[in-house]
This record gives C-alpha cells, sequence and structure tokens, in this order.
C-alpha cells in the first residue's frame, strides 16, 4: 500500500537506506581499524621495518592513524561526503580510480552471470515443476544438487586444468591477453571459464527455489478450482501460478546478489581476474583500509539497494507484502 | 445465593490500533459469580467478551478495574505473587480453538498433566500418566489415547483433552472462553453436558461465554450480556428470558430461531439500532438480582 | 434438567489400519552409509593409514599415483591417502564445531529478539540484515585478520560467528509466531515459567525448521573452510585438512599434477553431497502435499 503521498513514501526508503549504508559503514570502520596488522606495510613496503620510532610517528600523523577510531570515521565519513574517499595505501591512488578501473570488470562478469542464473533458473524451474517427479525433473535436479556441493574454487581449477592446461583451448586467467585490452573477442575468450563457473554453482541452486516455490502454488486451492474449471496445465501455470511467484522471485534476485557477488569474488581471485573481488581480498589481506572500506560499503550498499527495489516493487505488485518476508533469507545458505 | 468466588467490578480494557485509534474493548464491566454456578457472557463477536474472559485470567492487565477471587485482588502484582500458586491452580481457562491451544507436538498424556508437571503436584492416582489417563477417562475418551498427537484427534475429541486438561487441578473456577463454537451440534451437546457434570459433581463454577443463546439458556444459571464493551443485562436465566428489560436482548432473544416453519416465517424482527446505545448509562437494580443499563436514550 | 443429562461414554474406534511401509523408504540410505564410512574412517585412520601423513618424504615428491602411494604424493613428499584421512578429520570437526557456534548464538539472539518488544527487535533484525548485506567472504577475512594466526580453533570460530545469521532470522519468525500461539498463553496461565516455556513449547517447534538449515551449515563451514585454506587465509600448509591440501593445487596446476586437486576435491565434494542429501530430506520431511495438477 503506497501511501497517499509518494514522496514522504520515497523519502522514508532513502532515509532507511542511507542509514543503513552509515551503519555499515561505522560496523565496517571499526572491524578494520581494530584488526591487527600494519596498514604502513602496504603503504612503505618493506621499508617500515627500518623507520625509526620518530618516522613511524610523523607517517601515521600524515595518514591519520593516531587519532581516536571515532575521531578517524569522523575525518573519513566528512571527506567521504565531498566525494574524496582517501587514497589507497597499496596502490597509492584515489581509491575510486583504483575501483573505477576495475568495477567494469566486475559488472561484466557479475552482471552477465545474473541475468543468466535468473533467466536460466525460471526456465529450469518451469521445466522442473512441469515435469514433477518425471525423469527430467529427476536428473535435473541431480545434477543440480551435485554441481551446487562443488566449491567454486575448486570447480575453477578442475576446469583449469582440462580446458586450459590439458586441451590448451582456453585461458586460464586474466581478463585479456597482453596488448589485446581493446579486443572484445579476446575479453569474450577470458569470460567463458570464469561465467561458467559462476553459472554452474548459482544456477541450480535458484532454479530449485523457483521449482519449489512453484510446487507450492501448484498445491493452492486455486489451482483445483481453475482446474474444475477446465483450465489446461499451461494456462494454470503461466497465467496463475507464475504470477504469484513473482514476488518471491523478485526477492530471491535480490537475496541472491551478496551470494553471486561473493561467489565472483572467489572465481575472480583463481582466475586472477582483475576485478573488485581480486582487489578486496589484497585489501583485506594488506590492511589498505580506505580501499577496504569503499569496497565493502559499495558491496553492501548495492545489495541494500536490491532489497529496496525489490521490497517496493512487491509493494506496488501485492499490498500486503509490506511487513512480511516473502522468501525465506534463510534458505540461501551458502558461503560466498 | 452462597459467597461469591469471583468479583469484577469496574473492568475496562482497551486496545490500541494505531497511534490515534483506541478500541474500547471492556468499558466498565461489573459482576459477580457464586460458589457453584454456572455464569453465562453472551453477545455478539467484537463485544469483548473474551476479553473479559483473558482479564480475569490475569492474561492482559486491564486498563482500570478490579477483578477480586476469592477476596484476592488479581490485578495487583504483589497480592497476584503472594497467590500465585493458588490463582494458577484454582482458575483454569478452556479456549475457544482447542486446535491451537495444543501443542502440536505434546502428546496428550503430556498436555494433560502438563499443569500437574508446572506445580509439581503430587499425583493423586501413582504417576502423572495414571492421572491424565483418568481425567481422559473422565471426559469420555479411554486410554488408548494417551499417546496420540492433537492432529490425530477430531475438533471433539481435542475440545475433551483441553477440558480435561483444564480439569486436572480440579478448579474452583472455570474461564470457558466458547469452548463449543468451533465444534459440531451433535459434539457440542456432549461437551455442555461435560460442563454441567462438573459443575454439579465437583461444584465448580463456570464464567462460560458463548454467543448461542440455547446453550446459555440450558446451562447457565445467570446471564450477563454485552454489547460494545458494556454489560447492558444481568439476570437468572429464568428472569432474563422471560422478562428481557434492555432493547439489545429483547432483539437478541427474538432472533432465536423457532423450531417450527410456521411460527418462524410469522416472527416479527426486533431491530436494534446501535445509534441510539447510550454508553454512559448506569446499572440499575430493576428488581432482585436483575440489572438493566438505564441510559436516557435506552 | 436432570433427565436431559446424559454421561458422555467411552465412544469404541476400531484400531486404525496402519500401513507397513518399508523401513528407510525414501531415506538418503546411500548417503548415510557414505558419510558415515567417511566419518568412520577419518575417525579411526590411525588403524589404517599406511604412512606418516605428516612425513615429508623429499625423495617421493610429487608422485602419482602408484602401488606404493595410492593416490600420489603432494609436493612436498607427503603421502595423499593418509593425508585424506587425518586431513578429514580436521575438515569435518571445523564443519561441526563451527555449526555448534553458529547455531548457539542463532538460538540465543533469535529468540532473544523474537520474545523482545518491537523495537529491540526491529533493531536487532536490522543489525542481521546489514550483517547479511556484506558477502560472507570479506566477514570472514575480517574476523580471522582480527583473531590472528589462523588454527583449527579460530577459524572454527570465525566461520561460526560469521554463519548464524539465517538460522537466527528462522528461530525469531519461529519464536514469534509461537509465543503468542494460544498454548503458549494457556501454558502461562497455568503458571509456567520462561524456561518451561522454552523448553516444552518453543524448541520442539522451531527445532525441525532450522534442522535443514543446521545440516546446511555444517556443508556451509566446510565448504568456507577449504575457500578459505586454498586463499591462504585459513589453515596453514602445516595444518593437514582438505583445504590445505587443495591449496597447493594452484602451483601445480600447470605442471599438470593432476591427483593433487582432483583426489582431495572429490572427498570433499563427496562429503558435502552426502550432507546435502541428508539436508535436502529433511526440508522434505517439513512439507508433504499432493499437487492439485
Amino acid at each position: 500500500m503506497i501511501r497517499k503521498n509518494p514522496y514522504i513514501y520515497y523519502g522514508r526508503k532513502i532515509l532507511a537506506f542511507a542509514l543503513s549504508v552509515l551503519i555499515l559503514s561505522v560496523v565496517v570502520f571499526y572491524i578494520a581499524r581494530l584488526a591487527p596488522g600494519d596498514p604502513l606495510v602496504s603503504y612503505y613496503g618493506e621499508r617500515v621495518e627500518r623507520m625509526s620510532t620518530q618516522q613511524r610517528q610523523w607517517a601515521e600523523e600524515k595518514l591519520g592513524l593516531n587519532a581516536p577510531i571515532y575521531v578517524q570515521y569522523i575525518r573519513w565519513l566528512q571527506n567521504a561526503v565531498k566525494g574524496d574517499f582517501g587514497i589507497s595505501f597499496k596502490y597509492k591512488m584515489d581509491v575510486l580510480e583504483v575501483i573505477g578501473e576495475r568495477l567494469g570488470n566486475t559488472l561484466i562478469l557479475g552482471g552477465i552471470a545474473f541475468v543468466l542464473i535468473f533467466a536460466g533458473a525460471l526456465g529450469l524451474g518451469i521445466l522442473c515443476a512441469w515435469k514433477e517427479d518425471g525423469w527430467l525433473d529427476r536428473c535435473i535436479c541431480k545434477i543440480g544438487t551435485i554441481t551446487s556441493c562443488i566449491p567454486e574454487f575448486w570447480l575453477s581449477l578442475v576446469l583449469i586444468l582440462i580446458f586450459a592446461v590439458n586441451l590448451r583451448l582456453l585461458p586460464s586467467g586474466g581478463a585479456y591477453a597482453i596488448g589485446h585490452k581493446n579486443d572484445i573477442g579476446d575479453r569474450v575468450v577470458h569470460l567463458i571459464l570464469p561465467m561458467t563457473v559462476a553459472v554452474i554453482n548459482h544456477l541450480w541452486y535458484y532454479a530449485f527455489m523457483i521449482r519449489n516455490k512453484l510446487l507450492d502454488e501448484v498445491r493452492a486451492d486455486y489451482v483445483l478450482l481453475a482446474k474444475s474449471k477446465g483450465l489446461d496445465k499451461k494456462r494454470i501455470i503461466f497465467h496463475h501460478c507464475l504470477r504469484n511467484i513473482v514476488p518471491s522471485y523478485l526477492s530471491l534476485m535480490a537475496i541472491s546478489v551478496p551470494h553471486i557477488l561473493g561467489g565472483t569474488y572467489i572465481i575472480e581471485t583463481v582466475f586472477s581476474y582483475p576485478g573488485i573481488g581480486t582487489l578486496s581480498y589484497e585489501s583485506a589481506r594488506y590492511q589498505d583500509y580506505n580501499l577496504l572500506m569503499v569496497l565493502c560499503i559499495f558491496t553492501g550498499a548495492v545489495v541494500i539497494l536490491f532489497h529496496m527495489i525489490a521490497q517496493i516493487i512487491n509493494e506496488r505488485i501485492d499490498p500486503r507484502m509490506r511487513e512480511q518476508e516473502i522468501v525465506d533469507t534463510t534458505e540461501v545458505t551458502e558461503i560466498g | 445465593m452462597s459467597e461469591i468466588l469471583l468479583d469484577v467490578k469496574g473492568l475496562t480494557h482497551y486496545f490500541r490500533l494505531s497511534k490515534t485509534a483506541v478500541i474500547k474493548a471492556v468499558d466498565d464491566v461489573s459482576f459477580q459469580i457464586h460458589k457453584g454456578e454456572i455464569f453465562g457472557l453472551v453477545g455478539e463477536s467484537g463485544s469483548g467478551k473474551s476479553t473479559v474472559a483473558r482479564c480475569v485470567m490475569n492474561v492482559h492487565k486491564p486498563a482500570s478495574g478490579s477483578i477480586y477471587y476469592q477476596g484476592i485482588d488479581t490485578c495487583d502484582p504483589a497480592q497476584f505473587r503472594k497467590n500465585r500458586k493458588l490463582l494458577q491452580t484454582s482458575r483454569q481457562f478452556i479456549f475457544q480453538d482447542s486446535t491451537s491451544s495444543l501443542n502440536q507436538r505434546m502428546r496428550v498424556a503430556d498436555i494433560i498433566a502438563e499443569p500437574m508437571a508446572i506445580h509439581h503436584v503430587k499425583p493423586q492416582r501413582g504417576s502423572l500418566r495414571e492421572e491424565a489417563a483418568f481425567q481422559l477417562h473422565y471426559v469420555g475418551l479411554d486410554s488408548s489415547y494417551l499417546d496420540k498427537y492433537p492432529s490425530e484427534l477430531s475438533g471433539g475429541m481435542r475440545q475433551r483433552v483441553t477440558i480435561a486438561r483444564a480439569l486436572s487441578m480440579e478448579p474452583e473456577l472455570l474461564v470457558a472462553d466458547e469452548p463449543i463454537a468451533s465444534l459440531d451440534v451433535s459434539i457440542q451437546a456432549q461437551i455442555i453436558n461435560l460442563f454441567a457434570h462438573c459443575n454439579r459433581e465437583h461444584g465448580c463454577s463456570i464464567l462460560f461465554i458463548a454467543h448461542d443463546l440455547a446453550v446459555v439458556k440450558y446451562l447457565c444459571h445467570r446471564v450477563g450480556v454485552m454489547f460494545q464493551g458494556k454489560l447492558v443485562e444481568v439476570a437468572t436465566t429464568k428472569e432474563l428470558f422471560e422478562n428481557p428489560l434492555h432493547p439489545y436482548t429483547k432483539s437478541l432473544l427474538a432472533a432465536i430461531p423457532i423450531p417450527n416453519p410456521r411460527l418462524e416465517r410469522a416472527r416479527v424482527w426486533h431491530p436494534f439500532d446501535p445509534g441510539l446505545f447510550d454508553r454512559n448509562g448506569k446499572m440499575v437494580e430493576v428488581s432482585q438480582g436483575h440489572f438493566v443499563l438505564k441510559g436516557e436514550t435506552v | 434438567m436432570d433427565n436431559l443429562f446424559v454421561q458422555v461414554g467411552i465412544r469404541p474406534i476400531p484400531a486404525p489400519q496402519v500401513k507397513k511401509q518399508k523401513w528407510g523408504r525414501g531415506k538418503p540410505l546411500a548417503s548415510i552409509a557414505v558419510l558415515t564410512l567417511i566419518l568412520l574412517s577419518c575417525l579411526f585412520c590411525d588403524f589404517f593409514i599406511p604412512k606418516d601423513p605428516t612425513y615429508m618424504d623429499l625423495y617421493h615428491a610429487n608422485v602419482a599415483p602408484n602401488s606404493e602411494f595410492w593416490f600420489g604424493t603432494d609436493t612436498m613428499g607427503r603421502d595423499i591417502f593418509s593425508m585424506i584421512f587425518y586431513g578429514g578429520r580436521i575438515s569435518l570437526f571445523i564443519g561441526f564445531f563451527a555449526t555448534l557456534i553458529s547455531t548457539a548464538i542463532a538460538i540465543i539472539f533469535g529468540a532473544i529478539s523474537g520474545l523482545a518488544p518491537k523495537w529491540l527487535d526491529e533493531v536487532l533484525m536490522r543489525f542481521t540484515e546489514i550483517l547479511l548485506s556484506i558477502p560472507n567472504l570479506l566477514l570472514i577475512i575480517f574476523v580471522q585478520a582480527i583473531l590472528g594466526k589462523a588454527n583449527v580453533l579460530s577459524i572454527s570460530l570465525v566461520i561460526g560467528i560469521t554463519g548464524w545469521t539465517s538460522i537466527a532470522k528462522v528461530v525469531r519468525t519461529e519464536v514469534r509466531q509461537i509465543r503468542s500461539a494460544e498454548y503458549v498463553v494457556a501454558s502461562r496461565c497455568m503458571g509456567a515459567g520462561f524456561f518451561h516455556i522454552l523448553w516444552k513449547h518453543l524448541i520442539p517447534n522451531f527445532v525441525s525448521s532450522i534442522m535443514f538449515m543446521v545440516v546446511m551449515n555444517i556443508r556451509g563451514a566446510i565448504g568456507a573452510e577449504s575457500t578459505l585454506s586454498f586463499m591462504g587465509i585459513g589453515l596453514p600448509l602445516e595444518v593437514i585438512s582438505w583445504g590445505s591440501m587443495l591449496s597447493l593445487s594452484e602451483k601445480v596446476l600447470l605442471s599438470g599434477s593432476w591427483w593433487l586437486i582432483l583426489i582431495p576435491g572429490a572427498f570433499l565434494v563427496v562429503t558435502l553431497l552426502c550432507v546435502t542429501n541428508i539436508g535436502n530430506y529433511l526440508r522434505k520431511c517439513g512439507n508433504r502435499k499432493v499437487s492439485n495438477l
């Protein structure tokens, strides 16, 4: 139910979004600062070991690391509002620049994977629900169970072993061959393996959830009514059941974002694909605070944004959806 | 009549729906229940009958007013704490919906013995299980049901289980919140007979809530009629049915179907206009034990 | 009135006809058997493994499977067959221990949130949502960094304290539903205390709905450990687990030592598969209905 005044409605949503991101940034900031490990190492490299105490102090002051954490946070927030997220200690570049270079790569990999997964999952889900307990359904479910159990990194390794090392058909890593930065064909070839892993790993899981949602619908009483009216199976599934699982489908998409993103990060690391996955992994290992903050907040913000969009669409479709959860977020339990 | 068991004085309870909307579920209700008496509370849905019952059982804390049970003010936390065991064992509650008032994951034997287990009562008949079997037998089920789950029983059987659970503590006061509303008519009769039996054999008082007037007429000694959270008329059953004074009671009684089609068709309706209802009226004793809400309009 | 009263008698009912079902029908027997086999052989591996899994036999480094080294040796000359079972112990232990931690946190957090007043519940749930919005991996890396150098306990702890949110949500929803159920009100009327209600009414009711998730959590934890160790954030090479064995594999990719990748991975996948099958069975137990189509 959207209130009479849409400004208030959307204003509230935006406020909730901003608040969530703010809390997220506080949490990430504190966790990152409380972690042991020397951020100076990532900035000065080996030289830190040879620094005198005074040099260290000077360096910490220069980077603003000696103030209490909340002061550091407020300082960071003030700059962030102006669009200045600080410099990456490791790359000695503006954080946004570092991310900007690689964001596109991740978006291509994650975005295409996302579209493929959800288009495929819907198709497979309907197919399975249609042929419930038939051999096709069983086959898809069995294969799906198996693929969903294979950790991303191991699947990547096996595929590299087969296609890159033994058959020498596809490149084993990277986003493009040296000197072919703008060659689209080359990029596509480099994308095949990571994309396959990303899709295979998640596709079935979501197909299975859609299948289950559809089967729940099929067991509802209105289907019995529709059937007694003489509607055929096709019409019932496509006109009645499918419409009813749209909210679940959208929520599923929203919930899947952190998992697919997380999965993409692992895949990027294995394939040494220059995206923000590899970047966040590096920045966490080397305590590159500024970079890490922005990456985490960015990832979190994307996830929260997707949640909210799904919620708004769902509320438009069905006013009853306001408060309740549509899909158990909970059913999605994967490491990613 | 004999001494007063339960004395409800000026009971009021509100439900807050939102920041602005407040529902007066129960508004200044007073009545008494004597020892060994079945007191019926009737009224249409939403008239606050169940809220009265829940306040009596301390489920809701009333906004104002007081409830005395055997002279104990149950709304006073200090007094409640002091007499907790007495209050919790000698008053028992029977819910309308037996499906939701029984835990689906407990066996019948455990359900019936639950109050005894809570209060660590030493079972009179050896073990808790035998006690449960006895109570089950008492309400007309044999002991083969002891190991069943509520979902395996029919509605009537489940309601008997809830009654058995309530009776296991041998209560003085039984608060039955529409115990028969969700049952088939044939089973309703059995359950009502069970209540009448308990009342006669054990002398336990019953606050019986119903919206079926025929049942109330058959079972209860005295009846209170509620309308929009107000108690509009209290009298003995005989008096009330023969000489209803409040217009709402009149229309309620007139709505009882007559089991004769010819007379039924010829019946004159007495619709009651809620617009005429005066909430600020006072209870007036018209004759011995017959109270009516008298306002300016009605 | 007196003559109207009829004592309600015992209504005789015929004994229900119980259809005898074959035991184990529909149960994932194969998965249970395989998982039990793997569990037992990991537990009692001391009795049958041919070599010392930690001994580095540098003369036989990186040997393909043969009659002496059934599954070959790794780049440091350790016997993979022995390492599999020895390391499986640690992997499985991490799986169970991490799940224990997260389930405990989840039940406590969920019960508090479910029984708390509305505003507190709101705050707690927003908090879990924010935690859920950070990809788990990043969270694990963070917490691992706080705890310092990884060992078996610390990594279980990390996986445990990052993986409880989804179970907590279910517990909270269930508790909220159950706490206003009439049988809880009835129990309270009868004078039941908080722990009586929790133990008798709440826990039995949500156990079945979190069972599936708990089993899946085991799977997640085993997978997480191997992923972490593989990426070099988890267990170091000296501590043998399936993950740390696989962490060698990236370096041997180009040399074509397939046994280093395939064999530990296969064990990992088979274990995860068995756990998943059992989890799916538990989920299916929950909802059995007949299709209307």
